[in-house]
């Protein structure tokens, strides 16, 4: 390697060897008793999901927390506590193109969450669901073979599409409308055509904990 | 609490289910048609939009350029006059705009592209009748496919109508060169756009003139569209009006990820390879040849090379003087016209 770059690297290196041990030293971490209800932790979300100028729709979920812990820091002399969460998560969602009737299909998927707090509430979190269906619904359809022309029943195809969410979002601590999120997703449809499909699209929702009291 | 709960929930079903209804719901009233039903085929789901007035059984069926262009890319003024009279049916061909399915690249071949047109024809008849007929339109790559079509099974079709067509994708890369170098002479000698023209000089010599790759055909391709640009630029060929094709009607993400997936698997088997010149003359139903004068893409050789190859006795060749690649869009009327009046006399 060339030595003028090898004497920058090494000098990062180091740099971040220190820094780090600086910020570990400065760092609590401290894991949250959960409560024992199954309803105490899960919160039900409703959004809408889209592209905006294709195919829109709706989709519903839960989530259930997992594991939980509060991370408090020292940056610049003062102190900040997040709260992070682990939380299982599933959704069923609902899309269609009003305008071609070519792009209309249902999904389902299952992952876990990681999402960080800060004590204002404000709230980033990744979403990762490498277990993904994704179930095309198609208007009229005809299958030829050979000479034979027959009406499908309930046309569409089956596809495995595993997603990646990232997001932000805003929490409303102890209302039945226990937040907000806005997130931007990714899908990956296989096998589509003769490969697959990755496609991008927008949610935007609100999650519910109607365990909470304050409305 | 609950009350509002189920409230929602109603709302919520009740929303879905006008959704699917409206997802499924097509018209099918002959006179005024618009339908849009999917053909599975060997592997593939594949959008037919049937649009127009279909009183006569009569469907124009159109094969869309590319290979990975859109069906409906054609509507536009010209399109809305032929449908006024006819069914059109805007066909988004396997691997293109919205298709769907699951087959292995391998599978995907001319020869298989041109059995889903034919079973696109079967659903048809399906769908409004045995009695129902056809002609075929193919513009630019379906220039290629429409013959790949006829010569399997002709008998299905009227006439055949070739827009601006590449029946011979083998020798487009050389034709390529003369052409530009042809139409680059002429527009310097006529002062326009002379540093565009002479720049088409430069790229000609950034290319092999001996051997077709790849590249070399893609860039001297997007070259002919700058050329076409400059040509309506400075009003030698007439602007293209805007098409009907709504932002809505495709999703572009998808359409872009399937035009690039199908022009890499196809590219190879097209360009430089293959050809259709020789087996023109076995395509003998009426044919009519519409093409832009000024066509840089599939330049105006082939128009000849088409109309003297088929084995039609009943042809017509039709020059636009102020189009380029896509006369429908650029001389809409005269093109309406033509379409129209070959329908009239051979259905």
């Amino acid at each position: 390697m060339n030595r003028k770059l090898l004497l920058p690297l090494l000098c990062l290196l180091q740099f971040t060897c220190y820094t780090y041990g600086q910020n570990k030293s400065k760092k609590q971490v401290k894991n949250t008793q959960l409560p024992e209800h199954f309803w105490d932790r899960t919160e039900v979300k409703v959004g809408l999901v889209g592209t905006v100028f294709w195919n829109n729709g709706l989709s519903v979920g839960a989530e259930y927390l997992w594991k939980e812990n509060k991370k408090t820091k020292t940056r610049r002399g003062k102190e900040r506590t997040n709260t992070h969460q682990f939380l299982f998560n599933g959704n069923l969602g609902f899309v269609t193109n009003f305008s071609s009737k070519t792009d209309t299909g249902a999904y389902t998927n299952y992952g876990l969450t990681w999402r960080r707090t800060n004590k204002k509430g404000k709230q980033f979190h990744i979403e990762l669901n490498p277990l993904g269906y994704y179930r095309s619904f198609l208007p009229e359809t005809y299958e030829v073979m050979g000479d034979e022309v027959d009406k499908v029943f309930l046309p569409g195809r089956g596809y495995y599409a595993p997603s990646l969410s990232v997001g932000i979002g805003r929490q409303r601590k102890g209302k039945v409308r226990s937040g907000s999120y806005f997130n931007i997703n990714y899908t990956m449809i296989t096998p589509y055509n003769s490969g697959a499909l990755p496609t991008f699209s927008f949610q935007y929702g609100f999650r519910f904990n109607f365990k909470n009291k304050k409305q | 609490m609950k009350q509002s709960l189920t409230g929602n929930i109603k709302i919520g079903f009740l929303a879905i289910v006008t959704l699917l209804v409206n997802a499924c719901s097509n018209d099918h009233t002959l006179s005024n048609l618009d339908a849009t039903v999917f053909v599975r085929h060997k592997g593939a789901d594949m959008p037919a939009y049937i649009k127009g007035n279909a009183n006569e059984k009569i469907f124009l069926i159109t094969l869309h350029g590319g290979p990975g262009g859109l069906g409906l890319g054609f509507r536009g003024n010209a399109f809305n006059q032929i449908e006024d009279n006819y069914g059109v049916v805007y066909f988004d061909q396997r691997g293109s705009g919205m298709s769907q399915g699951n087959y292995s690249e391998d599978d995907v071949t001319i020869d298989l592209m041109a059995e889903d047109v034919l079973a696109l024809v079967k659903v048809i008849k399906r769908m409004y009748g045995n009695d129902s007929r056809f002609f075929l339109l193919g513009h630019s790559w379906g220039g290629a496919l429409g013959p790949a079509t006829l010569l399997k099974e002709q008998s299905e079709f009227l006439g055949w109508i070739n827009v601006d067509g590449s029946h011979n994708p083998k020798d487009l890369y050389f034709e390529y060169i003369r052409n530009f170098e042809r139409v680059a002479e002429a527009q310097i000698e006529l002062g326009n756009s002379v540093p565009f023209w002479e720049s088409v000089y430069d790229e000609l010599d950034k290319v092999d003139r001996t051997t077709v790759s790849l590249e070399d055909f893609n860039r001297l391709n997007i070259l002919a569209f700058d050329a076409e640009d400059s040509l309506k630029k400075d009003d030698f060929i007439n602007g293209s009006e805007n098409g009907n094709l709504k932002v809505s009607d495709y999703n572009i993400l998808t359409f872009i990820w399937n035009l690039l997936k199908i022009q890499s698997i196809l590219d190879d088997d097209i360009i430089g390879e293959l050809s259709f010149t020789e087996q023109l003359s076995e395509i003998t139903i009426p044919s009519l040849i519409l093409w832009g004068r000024y066509d840089m893409v599939v330049p105006e050789f082939y128009a000849q090379q088409a109309f003297d190859n088929l084995g039609a006795s009943d042809k017509k060749l039709v020059f636009f003087e102020r189009s380029g690649h896509s006369p429908m869009f650029t001389e809409p009327n005269r093109f309406a016209d033509e379409v129209l009046q070959f329908i009239n006399q051979n259905k």
